[in-house]
């Protein structure tokens, strides 16, 4: 790679940087300001990424899907298109996407909504049936103000949604004048080299690593727990050369509840799992990924087709696909034993208010190191908002927030604990919890022990794992989360 | 009048001595006991009948990165007794799952909960120092939540501690940083108490060993560019970590108050690494957290920008093809290559030393070997490795002012350190900057900066109310303000139109304002500023020069690339674009 370039490429990472600084610190929403849950990037005129901030890795591999869906409708320079449909280029709902046309290609925001509308406040419910209960469902739409009015008036606290919009739109307006002055520096063309040497680059480095696993065909399988029995997920991993090919044949057909998801999502988990194995420092860009391949049966749990809902999908499946390609990937090298593998979302919310929040836990044990504890594994990395940001802006009150000690798996080295936190309601509202490894432990890693299982209580009594009731003033909600599997006997 | 001012860095301990309109200078090499490297650079710069002396210190820093600090407990709530272990919940590196960030200050069996309760409004539940457990430990923290405005509780225990374990050191959070998110406060907390005993037997021996070498007692530089008492700096030994790095920024911003400039960034590049910061209209920009050793440390500071790459930095490929130059550094030993002391590995002295940019011998006397280098940089093209470094310094260059919205064309760029001066044209060139400003001492300015600093005192009080309920505000400092609903702040200046200052403030960050939103009063900063000594440094007839050309300054190098010209008047370098 020419200097030239390279310094090229780090100033374009640099654009996609400070759009993700911009978006954070002008939200109103606690999701995207305290907690982080949004992404930014950049993509070439092909439609490919070359540059992300990275925040949160289940957006890593979904962003081109949205690119190629508002390609699809021919964006000019100066529009901002927005969309969430799973089925067109989303992932869920509350993951608001804005693509608009840059100078040299494209930029692109996602952020998580605290309420994009539908039945529950927070629009993450436990037990929806179709896509139409989670909320609003936006196919690719040019947002103008109109649009923007038309939009938030379906979603809860309007105000501040239009507020996280303007901030996504901030961090848009930024990217086309930083890529405009570059272009104008540099020329365009050294800037479109620069974005094809990004993604090569990252090809190069990806392939060089792939080579040197052992070329084969493992498979492996694993369970999701939906409201009754276990949906079962089969990954099949082939590693050919300096390729790999993922198969999710033999997985559960899409079920009635909301643990289904769209390829992209199981593409973002894949591709996760083959950064971590083969080259964390890989620079984000689309060509790390062109390497890997993800095909999944259509109408399977991890391709689903329309009307299936999709809310637990993004956040559950995806980390349960994390586990069962890591685990078909242990047949070949040594990997990490499983997580917490579970975000344990929790909504809160009347017509008042939405609060939203997902919880740490235990992280497996890798073969040279203990696991971390109660951190986000695999495909979140979401901050927690404080107890003092939340007790000053919600009628809610913490009452504990403590490691669970001792609820890693044992082994060589030990999985990680997992966390307890407890929330008391100062309104009557509802919840939702959508969390998993309620009945089926993260399992450990050559002889390691598995993790202690995730356990929900509301008032002392035991609780299911997806769950939307109705709370009372005084109740209290406490949530227990996985311990990592150790690793090693 | 004789004013001394010593820096203690890693490997040099630097004094600067004004005198009578003299300076004089001294570098030695930093001893394992500070107090004596600090004697030894002040005699080495001839400080003899000397009336104000401030100084800068790693002691701090260095406790907590090796740390090397007091046993602590840590007292809280209960039920939120690992609050210093759970942290934010993210992971330290995204894509290596079982990387950990650094181990907290006080492990989990010294970290205790008391029953009672504060909410945000007030008393929820009534304190119970009975449940208050037996604390062994020489330090302890207390961080009750909401202590940031509702102190009762957590003032009540911090004295009943003090009152049981009469000779530990106990801090109370409100006492070091009254700002709301706890982890941020506690761990802030943690780090002041940690550091105490170590930091205060330091002070005592420094003081000590001033008072019988005849110097005046020491002033502490601060991170927040001022200095304080030794008695004020051991109380919140949290307020010094970085207390060198402050003190170059002082030094830059009085060496382009000379020069008739109001806006500048400072730019330190040493060995190692790299600090860079923002100073508009005469003040460096500041900041109320950053992070030390994986630690927030939620305090005010001079808002510095590092890399860790500098001049030391070793050069290499990565796996993708792409050349790469640090974070892994050669260090003072065995240094980069052409210093001819058994390094091997390319580095970016050796590149300028190829370059042409630095003369056969320093001013220090080391003989710099050619060949040397031009073994450790086969297969690598020098004027690439400078690039690539430049790069990364552009980076840095560019976070503190395009990405916080000034243009750097209007601003002159300060260059100091090692090897800040040799890059200085080329960066300055790229970010379509006109001036360079090079200080004749450029590789001691940072006790220059001592020399010069201001008292400073910093208070911060969190109000949390609708900025139409907050009553009278002080006259002069900081407020932090927000859109209600909004959970960051923008730092404005208190003045008559705070809410107008905030619009406007928040249209330049963001791009949009939102003036029907009801604005919400974070914090209110203030300061207590007694000026520092006026500086006039001797001054020279002018000699003009233009590039390409190499300037050997004592104990850095400057290069002069073509195209720039300038004036060297005994005070520093000012270099133009012709």
């Amino acid at each position: 790679m020419t200097i030239e370039l390279q310094i090229l490429g780090s100033l374009l990472r640099a654009i996609a940087e400070e759009m993700g600084a911009v978006l954070v610190r002008s939200a109103f929403s606690a999701n995207i300001k305290e907690r982080r849950d949004c992404s930014t990037a950049l993509f070439d005129e092909r439609g490919r990424m070359v540059a992300q901030a990275e925040h949160i890795p289940v957006h890593l591999g979904a962003m081109p899907d949205a690119v190629a869906a508002v390609m699809a409708h021919d964006p000019q320079r100066g529009q901002v298109w927005a969309l969430n449909d799973p089925y067109t280029g989303g992932t869920h709902l509350p993951d608001i996407t804005l693509v608009s046309r840059t100078e040299a290609g494209f930029a692109v925001t996602r952020a998580h909504h605290a309420d994009v509308g539908g039945r529950e406040p927070g629009s993450m419910p436990a037990d929806s049936r179709t896509l139409s209960e989670e909320g609003v469902v936006i196919p690719p739409t040019l947002l103008d103000d109109d649009a923007v009015a038309r939009l938030v008036a379906q979603m809860r606290n309007p105000d501040e949604r239009r507020g996280d919009l303007r901030a996504q739109l901030a961090a848009h307006r930024l990217a086309e004048q930083r890529v405009a002055e570059l272009c104008a520096k540099r020329g365009k063309d050294a800037v479109t080299a620069a974005m094809d040497e990004l993604h090569a680059y990252s090809e190069r480095a990806m392939r060089a690593g792939i080579a040197q696993l052992p070329d084969g065909r493992y498979e492996a399988c694993d369970v999701l727990e939906p409201i009754a029995g276990d949906l079962e997920l089969r990954a099949a991993v082939t590693i050919e050369g300096d390729g790999v090919a993922i198969d999710f044949e033999g997985t559960s057909p899409q079920h009635a509840g909301n643990l289904n998801c769209p390829l992209a999502v199981a593409r973002s988990a894949c591709f996760y799992v083959v950064r971590v194995l083969v080259d964390p420092d890989v620079p984000a860009s689309g060509g790390a990924f062109a390497p890997v391949t993800v095909t999944a049966p259509a109408g399977c749990l991890v391709n689903a087709r329309p009307p299936a809902a999709v809310a637990a999908g993004n956040v559950e499946t995806s980390s349960r696909i994390v586990d069962v390609v890591m685990r078909a990937f242990g047949q070949a090298i040594d990997v990490p034993a499983q997580g917490q593998g579970t975000m344990n979302n929790v909504t809160l919310g009347n017509e008042r208010f939405t609060y939203y929040e997902t919880i740490g836990g235990g992280q497996g044990a890798c073969p040279g190191a203990d696991g971390p504890s109660g951190v986000h594994v695999a495909m979140s990395n979401t901050l927690s908002t404080p107890v003092e940001a939340l007790e000053l802006q919600y009628p809610l009150r913490v009452e504990r927030y403590a490691l669970r000690l001792g609820s890693g798996g044992d082994g060589q080295h030990r999985g990680g604990d997992g966390v307890m936190r407890e929330l008391r309601v100062l309104e009557d509202c509802r919840l939702s919890i959508i969390s998993e490894r309620r009945a089926h432990a993260p399992a450990g890693e050559r002889g390691g022990a598995p993790g202690a299982r995730g356990r929900n209580l509301v008032n002392g009594e035991p609780a299911p794992g997806k769950l939307t009731r109705e709370l009372t003033e005084g109740d209290v909600v406490t949530i227990e989360t996985p311990g990592g599997g150790g690793w090693g006997g | 009048m004789a004013i001394l001012g010593v820096d203690v860095g890693g490997t040099f301990t630097d004094a600067v001595l004004l005198e009578d309109g003299r300076v004089s200078t001294g570098k030695v090499l930093t001893a394992q006991r500070q107090e004596e490297s600090v004697l030894t650079a002040a005699r080495a710069a001839g400080a003899r009948e000397v009336q104000r002396f401030a100084h800068g210190t790693t002691v701090a820093t260095n406790a907590l990165l090796e740390r090397k600090g007091a046993r602590t407990a840590f007292v809280t709530n209960a039920g939120f007794e690992h609050l210093l272990h759970l942290r934010r919940q993210t992971r330290a590196q995204l894509y290596r799952p079982c990387a950990d960030w650094p181990e907290p200050l006080v492990p989990l069996e010294r970290c205790h909960g008391v029953h009672g309760r504060m909410g945000p409004h007030g008393e929820l539940e009534p304190l119970d120092l009975a449940s208050l457990p037996d604390v062994e430990a020489d330090a302890v923290a207390v961080c009750l939540l909401h202590a940031y405005r509702e102190s009762g509780h957590e003032r009540a225990v911090a004295d009943e501690l003090r009152r049981r374990l009469p000779h530990a050191r106990v801090v109370a959070s409100h006492e070091v940083a009254p700002e709301f998110r706890e982890y941020e406060r506690a761990s802030t907390t943690a780090a002041d108490a940690y550091l105490g005993p170590v930091v205060a037997r330091y002070l005592d021996a420094l003081t000590g060993a001033c008072a019988a070498a005849g110097l005046p007692q020491p002033l502490v530089m601060r991170s927040s560019g001022g200095v304080a008492t030794p008695a004020e700096a051991a109380a919140h030994p949290a307020t010094i970590l970085v207390s060198g790095p402050a003190a170059g920024v002082v030094g830059a911003s009085r060496i382009a108050a000379l020069a008739g400039i109001e806006d500048a960034i400072a730019f330190d590049m040493g060995g190692t690494s790299t600090d860079v910061c923002l100073i508009a209209g005469g003040r460096a920009e500041r900041a109320s957290e950053r992070a030390v050793s994986g630690l927030p440390i939620r305090l005010p500071t001079v808002d510095l920008h590092t890399v860790g790459a500098g001049g030391g930095s070793l050069v290499w490929r990565d796996a993708g093809g792409a050349l790469r130059v640090g974070p892994q550094s050669a260090g003072a030993s065995p240094g980069p290559a052409c210093y001819g002391r058994g390094g091997t590995q390319a580095t970016v002295t050796d590149a300028n030393l190829l370059l042409g940019r630095l003369p056969q011998r320093l001013a220090g006397g080391v003989e710099l070997d050619v060949a040397a280098a031009e073994r450790a940089l086969a297969g690598f093209d020098p004027a690439a490795v400078v690039d690539v470094v430049n790069a990364e310094m552009l980076h840095a260059l560019r976070v503190v002012s395009v990405e916080r919205g000034h243009d750097p064309a209007g601003f002159a760029l300060v260059a100091f350190g090692g090897a800040g001066p040799l890059h200085a044209c080329e960066l300055a060139e790229e970010l379509g900057m006109r001036t360079v400003l090079v200080p004749e001492i450029a590789g001691v300015l940072s006790a220059l900066g001592l020399v010069a600093a201001d008292e400073r005192r910093d208070a911060v009080r969190s109000y949390l109310v609708p900025l139409a309920q907050a009553g009278e505000l002080p006259r002069e400092g900081e407020a932090d303000l927000r859109y209600a609903g909004q959970s960051f702040e923008l730092t404005v200046p208190l003045q008559d139109t705070l809410a107008e200052a905030f619009h406007r403030a928040h249209e330049e960050q963001y791009g949009f304002a939102e003036r029907d939103r009801a604005l919400e009063l974070v914090a209110v900063r203030t300061a207590e500023v007694r000026r520092g000594p006026s500086l006039e440094l001797p001054q020279a007839e002018p000699t003009q020069l233009a590039g390409p050309a190499v300037v050997e300054l004592p104990g850095s190098t400057c290069w002069v690339p073509p195209g720039w010209v300038g004036a060297r008047d005994g005070r520093m370098l000012r270099l133009t674009r012709a």
